[in-house]
């Protein structure tokens, strides 16, 4: 396994929240029913990441991840993935939108030089082109 | 691509301090698997995420995760205890 030593780029905010649009991106494995769920046999982990749509009815989203008790989120997936209470956020005016797309992927993995380097920038690059976010909240499990 | 902002909400602030996230919230006590508190509980997720979200307006440093504490959260769940 090898351990990525860089630290995070700091990108500072410059705008205001209620005129700002906010995407999310969660390691905590959701993804959409209809989707392919995440591999939880490959013991090094799932390097994939999955789309999901602004519109996206929260009932139809479903939690793949075998390393936490996802019991909750099963319930209410708003308590890894809060798109309903961004919603809300946007209903009083808090934030002025929910993102045109997010992102789901399995926070675990031994590959940690390829999530750096290969799917952390491919979730960067989903997020910059299309969804017109103008910041990101992340979520693990 | 200029970068994009980013606030992380995490129930794992020594694992993710490691990682030094340019801004992070920790809800005190909140379980893995509750990033935004228990299911259902609307009002409290709504009250985490407005104050993850007002940290992109704050002063943060990488590493510095921001501790807050949710006492409605304790009605949910209580974590254990150890014995003395």
């Amino acid at each position: 396994m090898s351990i990525s030593r860089k630290c995070v780029p700091f990108t500072p905010f410059e705008g205001e929240l209620a005129r700002s649009t906010i995407a999310i991106v969660t390691a905590g494995g959701v993804h959409l029913n209809e989707q392919e769920p995440f591999n939880i046999a490959d013991e090094l982990g799932d390097l994939t990441y999955r789309i999901i749509p602004e519109g996206v009815d929260s009932s139809q989203l479903h939690v793949t991840h075998h390393h936490y008790d996802h019991t909750d989120a099963d319930k209410d997936i708003n308590v890894v993935f809060p798109i309903d209470v961004l919603r809300d956020l946007q209903a009083h005016g808090f934030i002025k939108g929910v993102a045109k797309k997010h992102v789901g992927y399995m926070g675990y993995t031994m590959q940690l030089k390829a999530m750096y380097e290969g799917t952390a920038r491919e979730i960067a690059n989903e997020i910059d082109k299309g969804s017109q976010a103008d910041a990101v909240i992340l979520t693990g499990g | 691509m200029k970068g994009i902002p980013t606030v992380l909400i995490t129930v794992s602030p020594e694992v993710s301090a490691q990682m030094r996230p340019p801004r992070a919230l920790y809800p005190k006590g909140f379980k893995i698997g509750n990033s935004m508190g228990g299911p259902g509980m609307r009002e409290l997720q709504g009250q985490v995420l407005r104050e993850a979200l007002s940290l992109l307006g704050e002063n943060t440093r990488p590493g510095q995760v921001i501790t807050r504490e949710y006492p409605v959260y304790r009605e949910y769940h209580e974590p254990p205890r150890v014995r003395n």
